[in-house]
């Protein structure tokens, strides 16, 4: 196998994967303000694929963490992330803000 | 004669390499990036034969990174080895990159980008980049088991340069496969192949297999930062191989 061959099948093992289907059949919204998220609990649909999309109204960074989801990402202050979870099978998973643990709830798929 | 001697330098120097490869790498990589958080680790593994030519092979790195974007941590790396029946020595520095290409969970796999520039610490051996995909799937309730499952494969191709530098191409093929039974406890198995060359045909020699268990887990100490392990056991599965090696991952991390 030639360099260049090397090369273009590393780059399109790169670039190959991803380009299967994307989801993100609905969107929740979770806000942080003054250190706490303004709903405990967010009812999602089991089974499918959404977008929970995460607003720091604080001026000082928060991390929205859940060993249950596998998730773990920082929202600077005044920032906004988008978060892409599921399918997932009926239950509750915790996340908490790993830079203030008081704020904790639950995802909840029905 | 003279095609014997060229042949058996060129397996020298390939098993030298593959050797080399094969013990800086027991480590796997993940592509999802922890942006703003600082990690201090240590990887580290030794080998377990009757031969004595092949026991107590043993690496070690201590690395230092940052996520400094969202979808790029750089590290620096100081990798530490000593060959059966000898001293340890500092072997290598490496400034690792990897990159995050696609967001956590939005494709049906999430991908990113490992590269890395190693600095030999000996003047006889030779620096060497080493580059290529990591590819990550979260496969939730497969066949209704009503279990989690992360998957990982890493597909890293080196290539030495500068002084000292052959003309080998090795590839390393590690995949891990684990539950996610609880965050302090993820059993899983893993493998890891190292083939020689893939350039050219007419100088490999045997390529490596190795497979075992594996446990993965976290602990999460909140503001104070988080530890993560992974320890395992690797049996050789090839002439190639010693019969098992012990690899570990220690990591200290914490948000900033």
């Amino acid at each position: 196998m030639s360099k260049q061959r090397l090369l273009a099948f590393t780059l399109l093992a790169t670039l190959a994967v991803p380009l299967a289907a994307r989801a993100a059949d609905a969107n929740f919204t979770l806000t942080i303000k003054d250190r706490k998220f303004d709903v405990a609990e967010i009812d999602v649909p089991a089974n499918v694929k959404f977008t929970l999309t995460v607003k720091n109204l604080d001026k000082v960074p928060s991390e929205f963490e859940s060993g249950d989801l596998n998730r773990e990402k920082v929202v600077v202050g005044g920032g906004t992330i988008t978060v892409y979870l599921g399918p997932l099978t009926p239950g509750a998973y915790a996340f908490f803000d790993d830079f203030n643990p008081a704020a904790r709830g639950h995802i909840v798929a029905k | 004669m003279l095609r014997n001697k060229f042949l058996a330098a060129a397996v020298v120097a390939a098993a030298s390499l593959l050797t080399r490869y094969a013990y800086a790498d027991f480590e796997m990589h993940y592509p999802v990036i922890d942006y703003r958080e600082f990690e201090l680790e240590h990887n580290g593994s030794t080998s377990l034969d009757s031969r004595s030519a092949m026991n107590n092979n043993q690496s070690y790195t201590v690395e230092l990174g940052y996520g400094v974007t969202p979808w790029w941590e750089p590290e620096i790396e100081f990798d530490l080895g000593a060959a059966p029946g000898q001293n340890w020595r500092y072997s290598a520095t490496t400034f690792e990159n990897i990159f995050q290409l696609t967001p956590q969970g939005e494709y049906w796999a999430d991908l990113g980008f490992f590269a890395e520039y190693s600095h030999a610490a000996s003047r006889v051996d030779a620096d060497q980049m080493t580059f290529g995909p990591l590819v990550q799937k979260e496969w939730s309730n497969p066949f209704d088991s009503g279990l989690d499952t992360l998957h990982t494969l890493n597909l890293l191709v080196s290539k030495q340069v500068g002084r000292n530098r052959n003309d080998a191409t090795p590839v390393q093929l590690s995949w891990q496969s684990r539950l996610r039974l609880n965050p302090l406890f993820e059993p899983g198995i893993e493998y890891y192949g190292a083939f020689n060359n893939i350039a050219d045909r007419f100088t490999v020699t045997d390529p490596t297999h190795r497979a075992g268990p594996v446990i993965v887990g976290a602990y999460n100490m909140y503001q104070y930062g988080k530890i993560k392990y992974e320890a395992g056991y690797l049996f050789g599965l090839s002439n190639a191989t010693e019969r098992g090696t012990i690899r570990w991952h220690f990591e200290y991390e914490k948000a900033f």
